[in-house]
């Protein structure tokens, strides 16, 4: 008989495997916690003095200003959709959606454009009713405009999960509520709103992190926010000191909103478990009424999607030809096999430190795994400068030990860091399929495997991947688009003269070749689409 | 010799505020039937997955056919123990044939593995079903499969997890008899968990009480009714009258009248008798017997459940024939056929 040895129980390959995992993926965080301590740079004197307050004002007004409107568009949208029934209603709950495939800083370029001295909007007025604006601009090109984009780009969040709670409520609260003699709008304030209350708070707080991320829309409209001060110290200074400083800035915002969030939310859960629930039931308006509430989503839709994507389509048409050669086929291509690779890494290892959380759920255990999915709350820029200054440390130990005149970059600028950096800020993002997927399936399975002789690995590939197929390629999928669209990472750690979809349309719109932007741009968009129109596909699959 | 014993195990799961599992050791005989029986949160479902290898002990030793397979927080993983488990909810693999499911465990085995996985499911009587998915199977015949599957790579010892409670209650006594059948024909040692004394008392060779984590008595079916080691044990098994009397020479003086009985020459302080439902026996007359003011009488097809309370209000339960008669009656008379004494402290 084959001899069987006793070892300590929770120590298997997986749990080994997550450790070095989470040892990796933190190192962007432990860089910039360390260096914190580290000496001031030179421009840091200046910077404190001149910029510092402009960035503290900017990035707050910023974030109020994002919260606020994403609450009103994503909350009512949200409420109209879950109580009223009304022509179109079907579609608009995912046609709402859309906005989240097309990048804030796209719609910036878009925006400018449409409202230009040469742009329909201003050539309609001139021409149709002898309205010429005055000064010949109508200026979006500064906070308010930056956070009208960033707040029509970013709604859906709030959209999405005041949505879900909405629909949660149960159909008795708010018949309790009708009968106590309650109007339907008393109920929203009264019942429905302090209810979806924690699922809103963390809707708001999704954009807020994509506000806080966000390069492209702020640089565009020159507002200067710590993003922005972090590129300047890091390019145009070269003073990487700086640029930690602000870094660390930023990720004590981040912090900070997280924590609020998690603070209102408390111990709280509103939503009620009970599975007699019934979902609210949809009121019935008059004509009229129910025609409006269309109205309504098709202005949202409208300004936050359909007019830009007409005015992309408009100078897609105008520029096909100068832009759309073999050129820009290779740089389709090279996108995506980036976001594909990024994806299916991502998703490996997602499912390893999800299968040493399924063998051994222990606390620690799910602590290192929260902890390495952290890197979505962190901005881009944070990520690459703190991912940037150990690997340029790494490469100058390696040419000092391994090249015969000391000199040579192996890593940096190596599309190999760049996939990693996507690795540390997507993580979660094909993460939490595989999770759902994995509370699907049970843990039961796994554990009948295992008692019939089965070892954890051919536990995995036999019986739980199957079963979560499904789940993969949603992952695979989701980070696909997020890193086709992603943008300040991709900046800074790009090799030279190296282009992704992304920084292509950027270079060109900062080049004043916006128009030709729009041709990368439209193939991010209708990328980003996909996953939208597909994921409510197997939504709507599920419920029925 | 025991095929599988276990010493001293102390089980206590994170941030729990008790131990769910404390100080348990017993021994399994080669090829009985085992069951373990409480109240949920007794601890019987983390002793199965103890024995499993899919939880493990803080403290105790685990051993199965003369192998230590846990001791303390070292322990030997659930794949390498030989241990078939059903789970409660079957846990099929839903992507696999039937066949393909019991055929799962047989890869380490020599020879024909769809030729004993055929044979297993010849054993369950269900190898006409070889090619059909779990999901195109009734509940019973999922259960069947589990079984099957279990039990296809000879384990060392078969664990059941709840195997009956998700059955109707028609179908439950001839899954009882189908199981413990086909245990006992492949001549497996089998350890089987549930809260249903009726399961238990009617399928296993050997019955083991648990409470609060505590193991409370293990003995046969007949002893652990007859002799419960403690109240909690008796009182599992159906209902159990307790009435307070005095002992003197004679007899006991209770508040139901005298008893005449020798042994109430041993104490000398109030003692507790106790007795069940169906050993006190309604009388007519009104000779010398115990008597209580009728408070209810419950009807339930094959017997009649007589309540009697003495004038203080305590009440006692007697069992009777489905055709006694009550109506009219204030009174109503009665003896005792067996009764245990414990001295109240």
């Amino acid at each position: 008989m084959e001899k069987i040895n006793l070892k300590y129980y929770w120590w298997n390959r997986w749990t080994g495997f997550a450790l070095v995992i989470v040892v990796l993926v933190t190192i962007p965080i432990l860089t910039l916690i360390t260096n914190i301590f580290g000496p001031p740079g030179s421009s840091w004197g200046h910077l404190k003095e001149n910029l510092l307050y402009d960035y503290f004002i900017n990035t707050l007004a910023l974030l109020a200003g994002v919260a606020f409107c994403t609450f009103l568009l994503g909350v009512s949208t949200a409420w109209i959709i879950s109580s009223y029934n009304f022509p179109g209603r079907r579609y608009f709950e995912w046609l709402l959606i859309l906005p989240l495939g097309f990048p804030g800083y796209i719609m910036a370029y878009t925006y400018t454009g449409l409202l230009d001295y040469a742009g329909p909007i201003q050539s309609i007025l001139r021409n149709s009713f002898g309205i010429t604006v005055q000064g010949g601009i109508i200026d979006i090109m500064n906070l308010p405009g930056a956070i009208f984009i960033l707040s029509v780009s970013l709604y859906p969040y709030v959209y999405l999960l005041a949505r879900s709670s909405f629909l949660q409520q149960s159909k008795t609260l708010q018949e309790a509520a009708a009968l106590l003699e309650n109007s339907r709008v008393r109920t929203f304030f009264k019942i429905a709103l302090p209810m979806a209350r924690p699922a809103i708070v963390g809707g708001i707080a999704l954009a807020s992190m994509e506000v806080l991320n966000d390069y492209g829309v702020v640089k565009y409209f020159g507002v200067n926010t710590f993003t922005t001060g972090i590129f300047r110290s890091w390019f145009s200074m070269g003073d990487s000191s700086t640029a930690i400083y602000l870094a660390a800035i930023l990720m004590l915002i981040v912090f900070a909103v997280l924590f609020l969030e998690n603070l209102q939310r408390g111990e709280r859960q509103y939503t009620s478990r009970s599975t007699l629930n019934k979902p609210i039931e949809r009121s019935q308006l008059s004509k009229i009424g129910q025609w409006s509430l269309t109205a309504i989503c098709v202005c949202i839709l409208s300004v936050s999607f359909l007019i830009p994507l007409v005015q992309i389509l408009y100078w897609v048409f105008l520029t096909y030809h100068k832009v759309i050669n073999e050129e820009f086929f290779i740089l389709i291509y090279r996108s995506f096999s980036l976001a594909l690779i990024s994806g299916i890494v991502i998703v490996i290892l997602s499912v390893i430190l999800l299968y040493a959380l399924r063998l051994n759920p222990s606390k620690w255990v799910k602590g290192i795994t929260k902890l390495a999915i952290l890197g979505y709350a962190i901005p881009g820029a944070v990520v690459a400068i703190g991912i940037m200054i150990p690997v340029l440390g790494l490469d100058k130990f390696l040419a000092r030990h391994l090249s015969a005149d000391g000199i040579g970059l192996w890593l940096t600028g190596s599309l190999s860091v760049v996939v990693f950096a996507y690795v540390v800020r997507f993580m979660a993002v094909g993460y939490q399929p595989i999770e759902s997927g994995f509370q699907k399936t049970g843990i039961h399975i796994n554990e009948a495997s295992r008692l019939l002789g089965a070892g954890t690995s051919k536990t995995l590939f036999k019986v739980d991947l199957p079963l979560i197929k499904s789940s993969l390629f949603t992952g695979i999928l989701l980070v696909f688009v997020d890193v086709l669209k992603e943008l300040p990472l991709t900046l800074i750690l790009r090799p030279f003269n190296y282009h992704t979809l992304a920084t292509k349309t950027f270079d060109m719109a900062t080049n004043e070749m916006v128009a030709e932007s729009a041709n990368p741009a439209l193939v991010i968009i209708l990328t980003g689409i996909v996953p939208i129109i597909f994921l409510n596909k197997m939504i709507r699959m599920r419920q029925v | 010799m025991g095929i599988l014993e276990l010493q001293r195990i102390n089980k206590k799961y994170k941030n729990a505020e008790k131990f769910a599992v404390q100080d348990v050791s017993f021994k399994v005989k080669k090829g009985e039937i085992l069951a373990l029986v409480g109240e949920s949160g007794s601890g019987k479902t983390t002793l199965l997955r103890l024995i499993a290898g899919l939880e493990h002990p803080d403290s105790g030793c685990i051993w199965l056919s003369g192998d230590k397979i846990a001791e303390g927080r070292t322990s030997v993983p659930a794949h390498k123990r030989k241990v078939g488990l059903v789970f409660q909810d079957y846990a099929l693999f839903p992507h696999l044939t039937v066949l393909e499911n019991v055929s799962f465990g047989l890869h380490h085995t020599n020879g024909n593995i769809t030729k004993q996985a055929q044979e297993a499911l010849e054993m369950v009587g269900l190898h006409e079903n070889h090619h059909y998915y779990p999901h195109q199977l009734s509940g019973g015949q999922q259960q069947r499969v589990a079984l099957a599957r279990a039990i296809a790579p000879n384990p060392k010892i078969l664990l059941l997890d709840e195997p009956f409670s998700n059955l109707d209650a028609v179908l439950k006594d001839q899954v009882r008899e189908e199981i413990r059948h086909i245990i006992k024909k492949a001549e497996i040692t089998a350890i089987f968990v549930t809260h249903d004394t009726r399961d238990a008392l009617s399928t296993a060779d050997r019955i083991a009480i648990l409470h609060k984590g505590y193991l409370q008595q293990i003995d046969s079916p007949k002893n652990l009714y007859e002799h419960p080691a403690n109240p909690y044990v008796a009182n599992f098994f159906g209902k159990r009258n307790e009435i307070i009397a005095t002992p003197t020479v004679e007899g006991f003086y209770t508040p139901f009248g005298f008893i005449k009985d020798s042994r109430s020459a041993e104490y000398h302080n109030p003692v507790r008798l106790h007795f069940r439902p169906q050993h006190a026996k309604i009388l007519r007359s009104e000779e010398q017997h115990l008597s209580g003011k009728l408070y209810s009488v419950s009807y339930y097809g094959d017997h009649q459940i007589v309540q009697l309370t003495d004038d203080e209000g305590h009440r006692i339960c007697i069992r009777t024939g489905p055709n006694k008669k009550f109506t009219g009656k204030d009174w109503v008379f009665f003896t005792l056929e067996r009764f245990g004494i414990e001295e109240v402290f």
